[in-house]
C-alpha cells in the first residue's frame, strides 16, 4: 500500500535534523495558522496563488530563493563548524549524515536558491522593460513557478521522511546506481530535479518567446536594456541545456528503477557519459546563473553613475559570445577523467577564450563608472564588489582552465574556493543588488539604506574571510568534502574560515533586519513617483508597485534608453507627456492551474520515490486533467474600463508632475 | 491580449503554426499536399534503396543519410513553414542555433567518449597503454598481422 514508506523512514535517532525540521514546521505552522486566523488566506489565494500575473510569479520566485539561500546557508554552517571540529577528531555529523548536508548544500543553492531568484528577477523585471503587459504565457508562468516550488518541498521533505542523497550535488554514478545507493537519497535528488526542471524549461521558453515576440513599438533588439538581453541569452541556454539534464537524469532514472544499464559500467553502460552529459548541461548553468547577473549589474552601474552603458553593443556581442561558448567548455570538469592531452587541450582553449568576452564586460562596467556622477548605494556597492571579487574568481578560473594546474588542483578545495568566488560574488551579489534596487519597484517603498549597507560590508568581509583560507588550504592539498583529517598545517585555515562563517551570519541577520525595518518605516521611504533613483529603462516609467497591466498605453520607443529620453523631454518642456487616449485593457485571468498541477506533481514526485505506483498514477491522472480543465475553459481574460486605467494612470501623472515642478523650483532657487 | 491587435509588428514576426493572414486557404493546401508527396517519395526511397542491390553497398548508408535530411528539410519548409523571408528570421536563427548545440553536443561527446573509452575503459593486453593522441604510439607494439581497434596510428 505505501510502498517503501514506514516508520522506520523517520530518522527518531538523529537528533539534528529532526530538532531542525520540528523548528522549521512550528514557524511554518505558526505562519499558516497566523494568516488563517488573520482572514488572509481568501485574499493569498485571490491575490498571489492563482496569480497568472508576472510581477507577483516573479515576487513568489524571490521569496523562494530568499529561502532557500538561508536554508542552504545554515547547511554551510553545519559543514564548516563541523570540519573546524575534526581536526584528528569525529566531528559532530556523523558520516552520512554530512554526506547528505555537502549534497543539499549544493542542490539547494543552485537549483532552489541561485535560479529561482534570477528567474524571479527576470520575470519582474523584462516585460516592464520592455514595455509589455505580461509574458506570453501568463498561466503556463505560474504552472513553472509551482513545479519549482514542488522541487524545493521535495527536497526538504527529506529531512524528515528518509533521507538525501549522498552522492555530491550532481550524483555520480556508478555511486548513485542501486548497488551502492539503494536508499531514497539519489530518489528524492532525481524526482526534485526533474521536476522543477519542467517548470525551468518552461519558463525558458516563455521568457525567449516574451523577448522576441512582445516588445513595446518601437523597441528593436538594439534598443532593449542590457538586462533583457542577458535574460535572452540565459533563457536560450535554459532552452538548449535543461532538456540534457532531463534526459541524463532520466537515464539515471531508467538504471535505478528498472534495471537499465546507461552508467552501470556493467552490461555495455558507461558511468564516464554521465559525467560528460551532466556537465554538457553543467557548464551551460553556470552562465544561465551568471548572465541574469551581468545583466543586473549593467543597470545598477548605468543607473548609479548617471551615464548611459559603455559601449552597448560591445556588451551585447559579449553576451551572445558568451552564450555560444558556454557551450564549447564542459569538459574542463572532468579534465582528469582521462580524455587525453588532445582532448584536453582543445578544451582548455576554449575555456580560456570565455574569459574574454568576460573581460570586456568588466571593462564596460569600470569605463561606465568613469567619469560618472556615481551614487554609493547599496545596489551600487554590491555591484563594485562584484567587479573586484569577481575578477579574482576569473583569474583563478583561468588557472583551472589549464589542464597540468587543474591536474594538481581538481577536487581540492582551491576548487571549492574559486567556483564560490565566481558564482557568489557575481550571482549572490546581483541577487541582492537586483532585490534592493527592484524593490520599490515591486513594493512602493525603498529598502533601509543602513541595515543594507550593513549587510553589504558584513557579507563582503564573511565571504572573503571565508574562501580566502580555502584557497590555501586548497593548494596545501586538503581535498574537498572529507568528514575529518589529519593534518596539522590544514588546521588553522579551517579554523579561519569557519569563523569566517560567523561574519557571514551577521550579513544574513541584517539583510532580515533591513526588511523588517523598511516595512515598518515604509512611510517615510514611499516611492512616490515610480522612479526613485532616477532610472533610464522603461520600468521606471510606470508606478511603484505598478498597476496590474503595467502600463496604461504601451509606450512608443524612439532610441536606447527609452525612459531616460521621455524625462529629458519633460524636464526640458518641464511639463509631462500629453495625456493619452485611454482604452480599455483586457488582462489574463487568474487560474489555480499552476498549484494544483504542482499538487499533482509532489504526489507523483512523492509516489515514485517511495514506490507506491497507485498514489504516482492517480498523481498522474490528476495532473493530466486539471490540464484538460484549463485547456476547455471559456473565460480567458477579463477587461479593465478605460475609465479605470485613466484613474489610476492620472494618480501616477499628478505625483511626477509634482516631483517634476518640485525639482524646478530648487533649481530656480 | 489586446495588444496584439495595435503592435506594428503584428504581422511581421510569424512564428510557426501561426495562420497566414494573406494566404488563400487553396494554396496552403497545395503546400501542405506538396510536402505530403514528397515526404512519401523520400521514406518510401529510403526502403528501396536499403533493399537494392542496384546500388553499391558501401553507398547505401550515404544514400539513407541524405534522404534523411532531406526529409528534415521537406518537414521544415512544407509543414513548419520555415521560408527565408524577413518574416522568419526569427525561426531561422532558432533553427540555426538548435542545430549548431546539437553539433557540438553530439560531435563534442562522440570524440570525449571516443577517447576516454579508449584511455580508460578497453583492457589492456601485456603493458601499458599510452594516452591516445597525436605524437605518441597507441600501443607499445602493435601486433603484426591483427588489424589495430581503435584509430591506427594517431590521426585523432
Amino acid at each position: 500500500m505505501l510502498g517503501k514508506l514506514t516508520w522506520s523512514a523517520i530518522p527518531f535517532d538523529q537528533p539534528i535534523p529532526l530538532v531542525a525540521a520540528a523548528l522549521v514546521g512550528v514557524v511554518l505552522l505558526g505562519v499558516i495558522a497566523w494568516v488563517a486566523v488573520a482572514g488572509w488566506l481568501p485574499y493569498l489565494w485571490r491575490e498571489w496563488i492563482t496569480s497568472v500575473d508576472h510581477k507577483r510569479i516573479g515576487v513568489m520566485y524571490v521569496i523562494l530563493g530568499l529561502v532557500m539561500l538561508i536554508r542552504g546557508f545554515s547547511d554551510a554552517i553545519l559543514m564548516r563548524s563541523h570540519q573546524a571540529l575534526a581536526y584528528n577528531a569525529p566531528g559532530y555529523l556523523p558520516p552520512e549524515h554530512y554526506d547528505q548536508i555537502f549534497s543539499a548544500h549544493g542542490t539547494i543553492m543552485i537549483f532552489f536558491g541561485a535560479m529561482p531568484f534570477m528567474i524571479g528577477l527576470m520575470n519582474f523585471v523584462v516585460p516592464l522593460q520592455l514595455g509589455v503587459r505580461d509574458v506570453a504565457f501568463p498561466t503556463l508562468n505560474s504552472v513553472s513557478f509551482w513545479l519549482t516550488a514542488t522541487g524545493a518541498l521535495l527536497v526538504n521533505v527529506s529531512l524528515v521522511v528518509g533521507e538525501f542523497a549522498r552522492t555530491g550535488w550532481w550524483p555520480s554514478p556508478p555511486l548513485s546506481e542501486v548497488t551502492y545507493s539503494p536508499g531514497v537519497g539519489v530518489d528524492y535528488y532525481l524526482w526534485a530535479i526533474q521536476i522543477s526542471g519542467i517548470g525551468t524549461l518552461m519558463s525558458g521558453i516563455n521568457l525567449v518567446t516574451t523577448i522576441l515576440k512582445m516588445r513595446a513599438p518601437g523597441m528593436s533588439y538594439l534598443r532593449m536594456p542590457m538586462f533583457c538581453w542577458t535574460a535572452l541569452a540565459s533563457n536560450m541556454l535554459i532552452i538548449a541545456a535543461f532538456p540534457i539534464l532531463t534526459a541524463t537524469l532520466a537515464m539515471l532514472t531508467l538504471d535505478r528503477y528498472l534495471g537499465f544499464h546507461f552508467f552501470t559500467d556493467e552490461a555495455g553502460g558507461n558511468s564516464m557519459l554521465f559525467m560528460n552529459l551532466f556537465w554538457a548541461w553543467g557548464h551551460p548553468e553556470v552562465y544561465i546563473l551568471a548572465l541574469p547577473a551581468y545583466g543586473v549589474f549593467s543597470e545598477v552601474i548605468s543607473t548609479f553613475s548617471g551615464k548611459p552603458l559603455f559601449a552597448y553593443r560591445s556588451m551585447v556581442w559579449a553576451t551572445l559570445a558568451i552564450c555560444l561558448l558556454s557551450f564549447m567548455v564542459w569538459l574542463h570538469h572532468f579534465f582528469t577523467m582521462g580524455p587525453g592531452g588532445d582532448v584536453n587541450g582543445v578544451f582548455g582553449i576554449t575555456s580560456m577564450i570565455i574569459a574574454v568576452p568576460t573581460g570586456v564586460k568588466i571593462f564596460d562596467w569600470m569605463f561606465t563608472m568613469y567619469g560618472g556622477r556615481v551614487r554609493f548605494t547599496t545596489p551600487m556597492l554590491w555591484s563594485v564588489a562584484f567587479l573586484v571579487t569577481f575578477v579574482v574568481g576569473g583569474a583563478t578560473g583561468v588557472l583551472l582552465a589549464i589542464p597540468p594546474a587543474d591536474f594538481v588542483l581538481h577536487n581540492s578545495l582551491f576548487l571549492v574556493a574559486h567556483f564560490h568566488n565566481v558564482m557568489v560574488s557575481a550571482v549572490v551579489f546581483a541577487a541582492f543588488a537586483g532585490y534592493t534596487y527592484w524593490f520599490p519597484k515591486a513594493f512602493g517603498f525603498t529598502l533601509d539604506e543602513w541595515w543594507g549597507k550593513a549587510a553589504f560590508w558584513f557579507s563582503l568581509v564573511g565571504y572573503v574571510w571565508v574562501f580566502t583560507p580555502l584557497y590555501v588550504v586548497g593548494l596545501l592539498g586538503m581535498t574537498r568534502r572529507l568528514q575529518h583529517f589529519s593534518v596539522a598545517e590544514w588546521y588553522p585555515w579551517i579554523v579561519a574560515a569557519s569563523l569566517g562563517v560567523i561574519v557571514m551570519v551577521f550579513g544574513v541577520v541584517c539583510q532580515v533586519v533591513q526588511l523588517v525595518v523598511s516595512i515598518r518605516r515604509r512611510e517615510q521611504l514611499r516611492d512616490v513617483t515610480g522612479d526613485p533613483w532616477d532610472g533610464r529603462s522603461l520600468e521606471w516609467a510606470t508606478a511603484s508597485p505598478p498597476p496590474s497591466f503595467n502600463f496604461a498605453v504601451m509606450p512608443r520607443v524612439e532610441g536606447e534608453e527609452a525612459y531616460w529620453a521621455i524625462k529629458q523631454r519633460a524636464r526640458e518642456q518641464a511639463r509631462l507627456r500629453e495625456e493619452p487616449d485611454y482604452e480599455p485593457v483586457e488582462m489574463p485571468l487568474n487560474s489555480p492551474t499552476g498549484f494544483v498541477c504542482a499538487f499533482f506533481a509532489t504526489l507523483v514526485g512523492f509516489a515514485m520515490i517511495w514506490h507506491i505506483w497507485w498514489l504516482a498514477a492517480l498523481g498522474l491522472a490528476g495532473a493530466f486533467a486539471t490540464f484538460v480543465v484549463f485547456a476547455w475553459r471559456d473565460r480567458v481574460e477579463y477587461e479593465i474600463p478605460a475609465d479605470a486605467v485613466a484613474r489610476i494612470n492620472r494618480r501616477n501623472r499628478a505625483s511626477r508632475l509634482e516631483a517634476l515642478q518640485q525639482a524646478r523650483r530648487k533649481e530656480a532657487a | 491580449m489586446s495588444h496584439t491587435d495595435t503592435d506594428d509588428r503584428a504581422h511581421a514576426d510569424v512564428a510557426p503554426g501561426d495562420e497566414y493572414p494573406h494566404e488563400e486557404f487553396g494554396a496552403g493546401l497545395r503546400s501542405y499536399l506538396i510536402g505530403l508527396a514528397l515526404a512519401t517519395l523520400l521514406t518510401a526511397a529510403s526502403f528501396w534503396v536499403a533493399q537494392t542491390k542496384v546500388m553499391w553497398a558501401p553507398a547505401i548508408p550515404v544514400a539513407l543519410l541524405t534522404f534523411a535530411i532531406a526529409q528534415m528539410g521537406v518537414h521544415l519548409v512544407f509543414f513548419l513553414h520555415l521560408t527565408s523571408g524577413p518574416d522568419n528570421t526569427n525561426n531561422i536563427m532558432a533553427l540555426a542555433f538548435g542545430v549548431l548545440i546539437v553539433f557540438l553536443l553530439f560531435g563534442g561527446s562522440v570524440w570525449i567518449m571516443h577517447h576516454m573509452n579508449y584511455n580508460m575503459m578497453a583492457p589492456v593486453e601485456g603493458g601499458v597503454r599510452m594516452p591516445l593522441q597525436k605524437g605518441v604510439p597507441l600501443q607499445p607494439e602493435p601486433q603484426k598481422g591483427v588489424p589495430m581497434q581503435h584509430g591506427g596510428g594517431g590521426h585523432h
